[in-house]
């Protein structure tokens, strides 16, 4: 993924929602199907997401090019992050980590 | 699914969604339903997670879908809500009749000719004096 693209895929991640870029997490180390993803939000993140959030978020990523299914085993379907997807998740972490340290360096200097 | 009922609820919202999507994940979105509801997720959480997902899905203008039938999906929203609101307004009236009928054999002002202790007398206050009887009294 050229700079360019980098640029439109963080720009694509601030537009999705936060439900969004927390699939996008879960799925960074591999594979998963809707109810593993509930799960793993649920621990890493707290956030319990509702199946109708779930599914509005993967169409939206997988529409992106962000991320692909797999073939459904049984009636699970996984899904699977795809390069962009992974170009895309570095670059909005990397930018929320300088918004991050930009604040936490002002609440020092403030002295609160 | 162990609960009937929670099954039929997820399935009777699960046909809100286009057909489109149904195809593509009404398995699976059943399939997840089930394995939550297990957990002891309240079923009415679940389907009202997926009809909140159903009116998004409809509202989103997608590439395939014209723009009449979004249009059109909103017009029958709002037409429903029209509808409600006229059937709240149309008892509003009503009722104001009913007020009214109930007011109806009190003369707002005592009628010169009639004495005051007979307007007192249908209004059950034998104690008014005659001041509260003929000025005290709103219209």
């Amino acid at each position: 993924m050229s700079e360019r693209d980098a640029r439109a895929g963080q720009d694509v991640l601030r537009r999705v929602g936060e439900a969004s870029v927390l699939i996008l997490i879960s799925l960074a180390d591999g594979p998963k199907h809707g109810y593993a993803l509930i799960q793993d939000i649920k621990a890493l993140a707290g956030v319990e997401l509702g199946p109708g959030t779930l599914y509005g978020a993967l169409d939206r990523l997988e529409r992106l090019g962000l991320i692909e299914s797999l073939p459904a085993d049984d009636r699970r379907r996984p899904y699977r992050i795809t390069a962009p997807g992974a170009a895309a998740l570095r670059v909005h972490l990397d930018s929320v980590e300088r918004v991050s340290a930009a604040g936490r360096l002002r609440l020092q200097l403030g002295g609160i | 699914m162990d609960d009937p009922r929670a099954t039929r609820l997820v399935q009777i919202v699960l046909r809100c969604y286009p057909a489109r999507w149904r195809r593509r994940h009404g398995g699976e979105a059943a399939e997840l339903a089930a394995l939550l509801i297990r957990d002891g997720t309240p079923a009415g959480w679940i389907a009202w997670s997926y009809l909140a997902g159903a009116a998004r899905e409809w509202l989103t203008p997608r590439p395939g879908r014209r723009l009449s039938t979004v249009a059109c999906a909103l017009l029958v929203a709002a037409g429903s809500l029209g509808v409600s609101a006229g059937l709240l307004a149309s008892t509003v009236p009503a009722r104001a009749a009913i007020t009214s009928q109930g007011y109806r054999f009190v003369p707002c002002r005592p009628d010169p000719a009639e004495p005051v202790r007979g307007v007192i007398a249908a209004l059950g206050r034998p104690r008014l004096s005659s001041w509260e009887a003929g000025h005290g009294r709103s219209c």
